[in-house]
This record gives structure tokens, C-alpha cells and sequence, in this order.
């Protein structure tokens, strides 16, 4: 009880401001009017009317897309960063760690540009604002895997997640893919143990969202590493060391050949064994036939996950007194934005027929 | 009761009123209405979404244009030097009424989108231009810096040869290729020179060094001058570095991370003599941006100076014009035949004046269709309008936030007009204090005009808007003043005393003659002084309280006849008046009688009134011989206390025992509640909706779906009285002891303003030196601003808030319903201050 009213006073402000942001999520109902907008202007009057407000109002017409996305991104980011400089330790710590992701984000995406000669200040503008540190664009100078650590990467939070990959030696499509794995694994294993740290109903709440983020990269490692170089030995330590699925799930799946095998391994948890129901099927019949229906397969799994994944950030909201909010807002809220550029996208190319594809949060 | 006059007493009577207004005359008509500012419209389409309405093509169009009136206006307040805005009140009129309208509106969409585009390639130059000035500045001081490292390397050069001359000339073969090689100035390190962001210059360092290996020669200083960015006036500082490194690799990694940290960079020749040409050059075509930039920016003024003269007009025009469509979005749309029904509330009183002015705007759009208005009857609460003045706004403001008073209740913001100021003053008695606070009014109030105009901020606004209240604040204080005869704490000498102090002694003697106003002075100093303004302040609050209690009461009688309640008169009203008054009125009475007593001369000392009233709820019946006020109390006190025992199981039982009666009443003669259950009342409510739509045509009100359900529950009843009745009865002791902050603020006030007159000024009268002088000006400068700041301001909003406590808590409680909603009519009046 003690420990409450301690949460209560250096959190509680900040936990009812996140309460009162979640309140804006759009809902079924505003999502619905959405869709039926026929043009990008009635879409921006349609969110005039929800909590974005006017935040398109001074843009010159014809809108487009990415002005959606960057604008109601930069709102996140507005209240995130207004979060962030109200917490106190160790709220404070537990959002930098939610930055984290962003940041392993941009240095792949400038890792990757790099690789592929974009232009430098394009890859710095297409970066997420939440993941951008102060010597990011100094990546673009690298070109091993030793030499971003050692120029870059050791002054940032992130060098211990990377110390276990400096022994891949060239920068290619496969190896930058590794890295990043190897790099998210070790975050989220470190992310996991310090909600450890963090008393009860945070631990729970937080433990419960990482265990299925990380189950969610096994799997999607797994399904992706299907005929490709990645050697099974490799694929199994790429495998996060938390989760639901651990350890048996991640051995059965470190060995798995086809979707099948996956699902095999998924049995075990029951609210995965229905992702696989239609896929599996689906997957199945055309076993053979190429790998049209695998990717249709994979991206209809992808949708349950993050339907999935809504699911639980949801639930983080019905108890109080923990940090998972900040986690979950964040999430939903950045499922929000790609609910809104799907919607936008469908309306701009005139797919009416796909705008209900959205994930409904509310 | 009040129909020919407007009063203030209840709110005004409204009409619904349906209106058919011939699509060509719409526009015309709206905005007619609106320069009225007394129609209130009803949202006829709740169901249809905001971009499926009739006019959202134009609204969208509005939003443009009022989109690029907002783009000038931000551009106007970039401008460094202030480009003058002409007032609204000032400028020409842009007409958007009459035949001509819609061209008026289109001309202003072009002539708004053509600046816009004036604007946007003019600020688009003028951006060009000053990056590129922005640049050659870089590039001068990239010069000017660099050439000052060159210059420090050179001498250190020189040194590092001579020395290395003197000791190493025996064992070098080769010494004039190198002499030679030295002298040309060229010595053999390659360098980047640039400008950068100079709160990047640590990372900027810090990666380099890691990626260099430690291998750092870097030079830095700062460049004095801030650049501004011409779109949004941000400042960012930069600094000159040059780094001197060796090897093309190396030389290229420095390039890539200073790109990529958002350095620039500049070409450099070793060469000095180059690098004073290329300085002079770069000067030269400075000289020259700088005169063309220059002159884009004249360019660039005298447009937005010309926009300026016109902008606020177009402000207002698409202001209107968009409130004109939204509202023309509230009407239903019936497209056979080309009209537009709207629904509105009016009050009653004003149909003339709105008739007149829809005959006025059919003249000016030059048709011959008028619109039609005609009254609807409806069984729905209409909104509550109080017609207020200058005067009564601030007053009725005060009991409009405590809530809404409901369709023609008896309002309470007409009593506050005396009952607030006069609660106050109790508070804040001080002749002195009273005056200050007068004197600000009275100043606001002749410069009503001029204040009005401006913008006051959020602080002086507020006084401004009160400023009537603070008037009668003031008065009232000073009144409250005289009777504490208190002036900045001291007294007035008016009248002769009641009193002599014969030979220095300190005990008064009694001259026979009573002071007539107010508060005999002698009291003043006298040692007993507090004893007896405490008590006297104290009673004088009980006796105030219940009077105001009392009347709070009585304003229940006219609710009940206007909502035709009667038997909530002896259900509601006459026990709760019973159970005040046998206590407190009781009470009251007590304190007047013990008042007229003169107790030295009684055979027992005086009681007292607090013990009286605990002994009269403890022991009914018994008073001490020794404690009694007047004989026969005893009887009396039982009688009291038996009334007040009886009134509350009344208060409890008769209303919800009538509602049971009614009821059985109903049932017994075979009635039976229709539409009790949800799905009932949803059928209904649908059906509802599709008669509507067939009756449309008829002129039957639209929307009257939404039938007002008021099932009265029983259950309900007895549950709201149970409440009402602990309410009521808890209320009455605690708020009657809630008035005695009428005691304790005046008293604090008075003490305070006390010791704020012994710390600074007692004593120091009458100076003898100039040290004295000055410490009076010193002392008296000081208790000026404190008596202003802490005894007239902080004071003065304590007892402002404990007045209003007064009202909302303890006197609206008594009879005040609410749950009206106000009257919100569509008026371009309000629309253009609150954003101007």
C-alpha cells in the first residue's frame, strides 16, 4: 500500500495525463466515419473533430500521406517527449528504454542506406524522431560492423546490445539483418530484466507485453529464415531467451522447416495456437504450389500479431499503479498512426475495397 | 407577470419558431440573423456527419481562404519591423450581403489565393537569396578563421625549422630542396575547413576523434554573429573548425561525417595570397546578394503593408461567411423544393424585431421570396435567457457559473445585486479600504469606452468585466466602514462620545447619550476593545446569515406557483421555514432581546446564547434559574424544539406519501405506464422518427424526437426526499455556522490592517528630524503598497470568494433548481472580439 502512494506521488500526474491521452485514441465509431470519407480533405475534416484537432488545418492542399503520418507522428512524439521531461527516476529510465527500439530502428535503416548508397540526408529524415541520438548521423561513415561500434555506437546506451555482434565481419543484406536480431534480442532481454527491477504490477504488466514482443520475433524469425542461408545453429541464437515459447518453443522452432513445424511449436501456448488456424491451413493445402500463399500466410499471421499485440496493450490500461501505460500508449498510439495512413493511403489510391484492414483499437 | 418589460427576475419567454427560407435568400438571411445576434438555431440533422452536410463544399472553401488569412497573418508577425494592420473598425466594409454576394466572396477567394502565391514566391527568393548569403557569410568567416590558423601555423613552422636547422644541418644532404619547399608556404598537411552547428561541435569532435583514432588536429572558434533563418526566425549559432589531417581516406571519412553531422564545407587554398582572393571575391558577391536581397525584402514589405491595410476585413468577412455556413448546416435541406427549414429559439419578445429583419434581408438580396417564420408549440425546455446590462452582467455572471438557472425560474443574479456587494462589505469594512477599491472602479468605469477597446490580458479583464461589481463593492464597504467606524484601523471622531474617561482612568463612564451611527470611537484602544467587537461581530453574523437564509427560502413560493407545484408549499416550503425558524430564527430573536437588555443593571449576569441553545437540544425544558434570558423559556424552548421534531418527519414523509397517493390514483382508474421499459421507448422512438419524415412537409416541428422522458419513479421520489430532507436539515446548523466567516474575515481584516498601521507608521507621525521625515516617507511608502496589495487586493478576493461561497453554498441551496441551459445565439458580435 506503502509503495502505492510512493507511485502515486512522483507518477501519478503523469499516469493521469497518459490516461487522459488514451482517452483520445480514436474508436470504432470515429474509424467508421474514416472510411467513409472520399477524399483526403474530408478525412482531414473528419479528424478535426476527434482529439488531433487541427493539426492538419495549415496545410496547403492537396494533401498528402506522409503529411498525415509525419504530423500525427509528431504529435506522439510531442507528448511523449512532454512525458518524458516530467518522470522522475525510474520512469524516466523506462522511457528511455522504450527509445531504445526506435534507435535500433534508425541505425539499421541508416546501416542499410549506407550499404545501398542513399542519400545521406534522406535515410536522416526518414529516421523515427523518438529513436534519433545526437551522433546518429555519424553512422553513415561506417563501413564494419567494428568500426560503427567503435566510432558510434560505444558512446550510446545501446553498445552493450551490440557487443555480441562485432565478430560479423562485412556489411550485407543478411548480416545487417543478424545484427539487428541479435541487437533487438539483447534489448529486450535487458529491457525485460530491468521491468524486473521495477516492483510488482509493473513487472507483471510489462513481463506479460515483452514475453509475446519476444515470442513474436522468434516466430517471425523463424518463418522469415525459411530457405534462406541462415543456418539453424545461427537462427537459434537469434532467439530471444524470454517469452512464452521459451525453451522448448524456441528449440522445436530453432529446428522447424515449414509452417507447419511452427505451428507444431506454438501448440503449447494456447492464445498463439489460433493464429495458425486459417494460415496453417491455407499454408497446407498449397504446400508446394510457391510461396504466393507462404507470404500470404505471413502477412495474415503478422496482422493476428499485432492484433494480438493491441490486445495486451489494452489490458495494460486496466490496472493502475505501473508503467506498462507509458509502454502501451505508445504502442497503440503508434498503431493508431498506421491505422490512419492505411485508411489515408486506401482513400488517396481509391482501394475502398481494403480500408477496412485497419486494426480497431477501441 | 413581466411581459412588457425585461426584468431580470426570471429569464426571458422563448419561442421555438420554424423558419422556410428560400435557398437564394439563405445566405442573406443567416447572416441578417446574425448580425441580430438573438436566434438561437437547432441542429436539425444530429445524425448526419460533419462532411455529408449540405454546405461543406463551402465551408471547405472558407477554410482555405481562412487558412491563407491565417498564413498572412503569421507572416505580418514575422516581419522584424512592424508592418501596421489596420484596424477593422477602421478599414471599408467588404459587402458579402445582396445579389452580389457570392461574387464578392469569390473575387475576395482569388484576390486571397494571388497574394497567397505573391507571398509564397516572393518568400521563396528572399529564402534562396539569404541561404546563399548565408553561405558566402559562412565561407567569409571560414576565411578570416582559417587564415588566422594558418597565420599561428606559419610562425610555429618557422620555429620548428630553425630549431631543427640548428641541429640537424650536418646530417641533411638535401637542405635547399627543403628551404625551397618551406618557403613556399605550402607544408604538407591537407585540411577540411567548415562551418558547423556549434552545439554539435563536442560530437562532432568526439567522432572524429574515435574514427581518426585519436589522430585529431582540430581548431575551432565560435562566429560572433548568430544566422537567422529567414522562414521561422530561429537563431543557430555556428563555428569555423579545420582540421588538419594526412591521406586521402582519412581525408574523405573527415568529409562524410562533417556532411553528415550538417557541416558545411568549404574549399580552401593553402595559399595565402589565393585565400585573400577568394576573401575578396566573396565579398565582392556578398555586396551584391546583400543590395538584391535587400531589395526582395522591400518588395516583400511593401506587399504584406498592402495586405495588412485589408486583412482584418478579410478576417471578419471569411469569419462570418463560415459561421453563416455551419449554421446553414444545422437546417434541413429539402431539395424539390429548393428551400431550407430551420428550427430556432427566440425569445418571444424580439419575434417582431426578427421579422423585420427577415422582410430586411429579402430586400437586400433583391428577391421576392421572403423567408417565412412561424411559431411551433412544443412541449420541450426551452434555454434560459437572462437580458442583461452592462450593470447586471457581472452580477449575473457570478450565479451563471454556479449553474444555469432553469427556463423562467426565479433568478438569483437579481437579489446578488445587493446581497454580494453587502456580504462583502460585512468582510471588508473599512471606510479607507472601501474608497481605494471605489476609486479603481469608478476609473474603470470612465474609461469604459477606451478599456473596452483594448485588450486588457487575462488579469486586468477579469477587474475590468467586474468592474460594476467593485463599484458596488466599494460603496457598500464604505458603509460597513462607518459602522465599524474604522479607517485604515483608526476611528472617526464624529459625533461626541458615549462615553468620558474622567482623570486618566482607564475605565469609561457612561454620559447617558447613545452614539447615533455606528460604533462608538471611545471603543477604540480600549482594552476590552476586541472582547466587545467579537462578540458584537459574531451575533451580527447569525442575525445576517439567517436573514439571508430566510429569504433564500422564501424565493422557493414563486418556483412553486410558476411550475404549478403548489403542494410542494406545505410539503417542502413551510417545514423547512418552521424548522429554521423555531432554531435559528429562535436564536435570532435571542440575540436582539439579549441586545436590548441592559445587563448592568439586571439582578443575573447575562447568559450565554451558545450554551442556551446546546442546553435547549440537551435537556428540553430545563433552564437554570441562574442562566435565564427571560421567564418562561423553558416552555417556550420545548414548544420550539417539539415544532422543528415534528417538521422533519414532515419534510420526509408528505411529498413522497402524495406521489403514492397520485399514483394509486392513476392505477386505480385503470391506467396503466406506457413505454416503462427500454425497448418500448426505442420503439417508439424510431417510429417516431419515421412519422416525422412523412409529416415533414407539414410543419410540424422536426425534431422533436427527442421527447424530454421524465418518468417520475416513485422510488425516485422517496430516495430524492430522504436526501433533500438530511440535506436540509444538516445544512441549516452547518450553514448558519458558515456564516460566521462574516465574523471572522471581518475581524481578520481589521486586525490585520491594525498591525499593518503599528509596524510602519505608528510613531512616526509626527517627525521632529529629517530622519524622521524620511522614515515617515520610507514607512509610508511601504504601508501605501501593502494596504493596496495585501489589504485591499489579497483581502479583498478572500472576502470576494467568501461571498460567493455565501451565495452558491448557503443561499442557493435553499431554492435554486438550475439545470437550465443557456441561450446561445448565432451572433457575429461575440464571434469577432473573442478572436481579434
Amino acid at each position: 500500500m506503502e509503495a502505492l502512494f510512493l507511485t502515486c506521488i512522483d507518477n501519478g500526474f503523469l499516469e493521469g495525463i497518459v490516461r487522459g491521452y488514451k482517452s483520445g485514441i480514436l474508436t470504432q465509431s470515429q474509424y467508421a466515419n474514416l472510411t467513409q470519407c472520399e477524399t483526403l480533405e474530408d478525412f482531414r475534416t473528419q479528424l478535426s473533430a476527434t482529439d488531433y484537432g487541427g493539426f492538419l488545418a495549415n496545410e496547403s492542399l492537396p494533401l498528402s500521406t506522409s503529411t498525415i503520418q509525419e504530423k500525427a507522428t509528431q504529435i506522439l512524439v510531442d507528448q511523449f517527449n512532454y512525458l518524458r521531461g516530467n518522470a522522475v527516476e525510474p520512469l524516466n529510465k523506462f522511457l528511455e528504454y522504450i527509445t531504445y527500439s526506435y534507435m535500433i530502428d534508425n541505425i539499421i535503416l541508416l546501416i542499410t542506406g549506407t550499404l545501398h548508397e542513399r542519400d545521406t540526408h534522406e535515410l536522416l529524415e526518414r529516421c523515427h524522431p523518438l529513436g534519433v541520438f545526437e551522433s546518429m548521423p555519424a553512422l553513415c561513415v561506417a563501413t564494419t560492423v567494428e568500426e560503427l561500434y567503435q566510432s558510434v555506437l560505444v558512446e550510446t546506451p545501446l553498445a552493450p546490445y551490440f557487443r555480441d555482434c562485432l565478430s560479423a565481419n562485412d556489411l550485407d543484406d543478411l548480416n545487417i539483418e543478424i545484427i539487428r536480431s541479435t541487437v533487438y534480442k539483447a534489448y529486450l532481454e535487458d529491457f525485460h530484466s530491468f521491468c524486473g527491477t521495477l516492483g510488482q504490477p509493473t513487472q507483471d504488466v510489462m513481463q506479460r507485453t515483452l514475453a509475446f514482443e519476444a515470442d513474436r520475433r522468434t516466430i517471425n524469425i523463424t518463418v522469415n529464415s525459411f530457405n534462406t542461408e541462415l543456418s539453424k545453429e545461427q537462427r537459434a541464437k537469434l532467439f530471444p531467451t524470454i517469452g512464452r515459447l521459451w525453451p522448448e518453443g524456441n528449440n522445436q522452432l530453432a529446428k522447424a522447416d515449414d509452417i507447419d513445424q511452427v505451428r507444431a511449436a506454438c501448440e503449447t501456448v494456447s492464445e498463439y495456437r489460433t493464429f495458425f488456424n486459417d494460415a496453417g491451413v491455407s499454408s497446407s493445402s498449397a504446400h508446394g504450389n510457391g510461396g504466393i500463399d507462404d507470404l500470404a500466410a505471413a502477412s495474415m499471421l503478422e496482422d493476428r500479431f499485432f492484433r494480438m499485440e493491441v490486445f495486451l496493450n489494452k489490458q495494460a490500461f486496466l490496472q493502475q499503479f505501473q508503467y506498462g501505460v507509458f509502454f502501451s500508449y505508445v504502442k497503440l498510439k503508434e498503431q493508431e498512426i498506421r491505422n490512419l495512413t492505411w485508411i489515408a493511403e486506401c482513400i488517396a489510391q481509391d482501394a475502398k475495397d481494403r480500408i477496412q484492414d485497419f486494426i480497431p483499437i477501441f | 407577470m413581466s411581459d412588457d418589460y425585461p426584468s431580470l427576475l426570471r429569464s426571458e419567454r422563448m419561442s421555438l419558431v420554424q423558419l422556410f427560407v428560400p435557398t437564394e435568400v439563405a445566405h442573406d438571411t443567416v447572416h441578417e440573423l446574425g448580425e441580430l445576434g438573438d436566434v438561437q438555431f437547432k441542429d436539425l440533422n444530429p445524425s448526419v456527419n460533419p462532411f455529408q452536410r449540405s454546405f461543406v463544399g463551402e465551408i471547405r472553401r472558407i477554410d482555405d481562404m481562412s487558412r491563407r488569412t491565417r498564413f498572412f497573418d503569421a507572416q505580418i508577425e514575422k516581419e522584424k519591423d512592424v508592418v501596421p494592420v489596420r484596424p477593422l473598425y477602421e478599414c471599408a466594409p467588404l459587402l458579402t450581403v445582396g445579389p452580389r454576394s457570392a461574387q464578392t466572396v469569390d473575387e475576395l477567394d482569388t484576390t486571397l489565393s494571388q497574394y497567397e502565391s505573391k507571398l509564397t514566391t516572393l518568400n521563396e527568393s528572399y529564402q534562396t537569396l539569404s541561404e546563399r548569403t548565408r553561405e558566402l557569410t559562412e565561407a567569409r568567416h571560414v576565411l578570416r578563421e582559417t587564415a588566422v590558423f594558418f597565420d599561428k601555423a606559419h610562425t610555429q613552422t618557422s620555429n620548428i625549422r630553425s630549431s631543427f636547422d640548428d641541429s640537424a644541418t650536418p646530417l641533411l644532404t638535401s637542405h635547399d630542396d627543403r628551404e625551397g619547399g618551406y618557403s613556399a608556404g605550402s607544408f604538407d598537411l591537407e585540411f577540411v575547413a567548415g562551418t558547423i552547428e556549434r552545439s554539435r561541435v563536442p560530437t562532432f569532435e568526439r567522432v572524429l576523434w574515435r574514427v581518426l583514432r585519436g589522430n585529431l588536429y582540430m581548431n575551432h572558434t565560435d562566429i560572433a554573429e548568430p544566422f537567422i533563418d529567414p522562414s521561422t526566425n530561429a537563431e543557430t549559432r555556428k563555428n569555423v573548425f579545420i582540421i588538419f589531417a594526412h591521406g586521402d581516406v582519412v581525408l574523405a571519412k573527415i568529409r562524410k561525417v562533417a556532411e553528415s553531422m550538417g557541416a558545411t564545407i568549404f574549399p580552401i587554398d593553402a595559399n595565402a595570397d589565393k585565400r585573400a582572393d577568394a576573401l575578396r571575391e566573396v565579398e565582392n558577391r556578398l555586396e551584391d546578394l546583400q543590395t538584391v536581397l535587400y531589395n526582395t525584402g522591400i518588395g516583400r514589405r511593401a506587399e504584406l503593408v498592402k495586405i495588412g491595410e485589408s486583412l482584418r476585413v478579410w478576417q471578419d468577412v471569411v469569419k462570418k461567411e463560415k459561421l453563416i455556413y455551419e449554421t446553414l448546416n444545422l437546417f434541413n435541406y429539402d431539395v424539390r423544393r429548393k428551400t431550407l427549414i430551420a428550427e430556432a429559439w427566440v425569445p418571444t419578445r424580439d419575434l417582431t424585431k426578427i421579422q423585420l429583419a427577415l422582410r430586411h434581408a429579402t430586400e437586400e438580396s433583391g428577391t421576392s421570396v421572403p423567408p417565412i417564420l412561424h411559431e411551433l408549440q412544443t412541449s420541450k425546455t426551452p434555454p434560459t435567457f437572462h437580458r442583461t446590462n452592462k450593470f447586471t452582467e457581472g452580477f449575473q455572471a457570478i450565479m451563471d457559473s454556479y449553474g444555469i438557472s432553469a427556463y423562467q425560474e426565479i433568478n438569483p443574479g437579481l437579489f446578488a445585486i445587493t446581497t454580494f456587494p453587502f456580504l462583502f462589505a460585512v468582510m471588508f469594512g473599512d471606510i479607507g479600504h472601501g474608497f481605494i477599491i471605489l476609486i479603481a472602479a469608478v476609473y474603470m468605469i470612465l474609461r469604459e469606452k477606451a478599456m473596452a477597446k483594448q485588450d486588457n490580458g487575462e488579469i486586468i479583464g477579469q477587474f475590468f468585466y467586474g468592474r460594476y461589481i467593485i463599484l458596488m463593492m466599494g460603496l457598500f464597504s464604505i458603509y460597513t466602514g462607518f459602522l465599524y467606524n474604522d479607517l485604515f484601523s483608526k476611528t472617526l471622531h464624529l459625533f461626541h462620545s458615549g462615553w468620558t474617561f474622567p482623570d486618566n482612568s482607564t475605565r469609561g463612564v457612561y454620559t447617558g447619550h447613545t452614539y447615533p451611527f455606528g460604533l462608538d470611537p471611545a471603543w477604540h484602544g480600549a482594552t476590552n476593545a476586541l472582547v466587545f467587537t467579537n462578540s458584537y461581530k459574531m451575533k451580527m453574523s447569525i442575525v445576517l446569515g439567517v436573514i439571508h437564509m430566510t429569504f433564500a427560502l422564501c424565493l422557493q413560493v414563486p418556483n412553486h406557483f410558476r411550475f404549478k407545484r403548489k403542494s410542494d408549499i406545505y410539503t417542502n416550503f413551510i417545514p423547512q421555514m418552521l424548522f429554521l425558524q423555531s432554531i435559528f430564527g429562535y436564536l435570532v430573536l435571542c440575540i436582539l432581546y439579549k441586545w436590548s437588555v441592559d445587563w448592568t443593571k439586571s439582578p443575573v449576569s447575562p447568559p450565554s446564547l451558545l450554551n442556551m441553545l446546546i442546553t435547549m437540544f440537551l435537556e428540553p425544558g430545563k433552564v437554570d434559574p441562574e442562566k435565564q434570558l427571560y421567564p418562561g423559556q423553558g416552555f417556550v424552548q420545548t414548544v420550539l424544539l417539539g415544532i422543528a421534531g415534528v417538521c422533519v418527519p414532515w419534510l420526509l414523509i408528505s411529498k413522497p406519501y402524495l406521489a403514492w397517493r397520485e399514483m394509486h390514483k392513476t392505477t386505480g382508474a385503470g391506467y396503466v405506464t406506457l413505454g416503462n421499459g427500454e425497448e418500448t421507448a426505442i420503439a417508439r422512438h424510431s417510429t417516431d422518427e419515421t412519422l416525422e419524415g412523412e409529416e415533414e412537409g407539414n410543419g410540424r416541428a422536426i425534431a422533436e424526437g427527442d421527447e424530454e422522458h421524465e418518468g417520475h419513479d416513485f422510488g425516485d421520489v422517496v430516495i430524492h426526499q430522504i436526501i433533500h430532507t438530511i440535506e436540509f436539515c444538516l445544512g441549516c446548523i452547518s450553514h448558519t455556522a458558515s456564516y460566521l466567516r462574516l465574523w471572522a474575515l471581518s475581524l481578520a481584516h481589521a486586525q490585520l490592517s491594525e498591525v499593518l498601521w503599528s509596524m510602519t507608521l505608528d510613531g512616526r507621525t509626527d517627525p521632529k528630524s529629517i530622519g524622521g521625515w524620511i522614515g515617515l516617507g520610507i514607512m509610508g511608502f511601504m504601508w501605501l503598497n501593502l494596504t493596496i496589495g495585501i489589504l485591499c487586493l489579497m483581502e479583498g478576493l478572500s472576502a470576494f470568494l467568501h461571498a460567493l461561497r455565501l451565495h452558491w453554498v448557503e443561499g442557493n441551496s435553499k431554492h435554486f433548481e438550475g439545470g437550465g441551459y443557456p441561450f446561445a445565439p448565432l451572433s457575429f458580435a461575440g464571434e469577432g472580439s473573442k478572436e481579434a
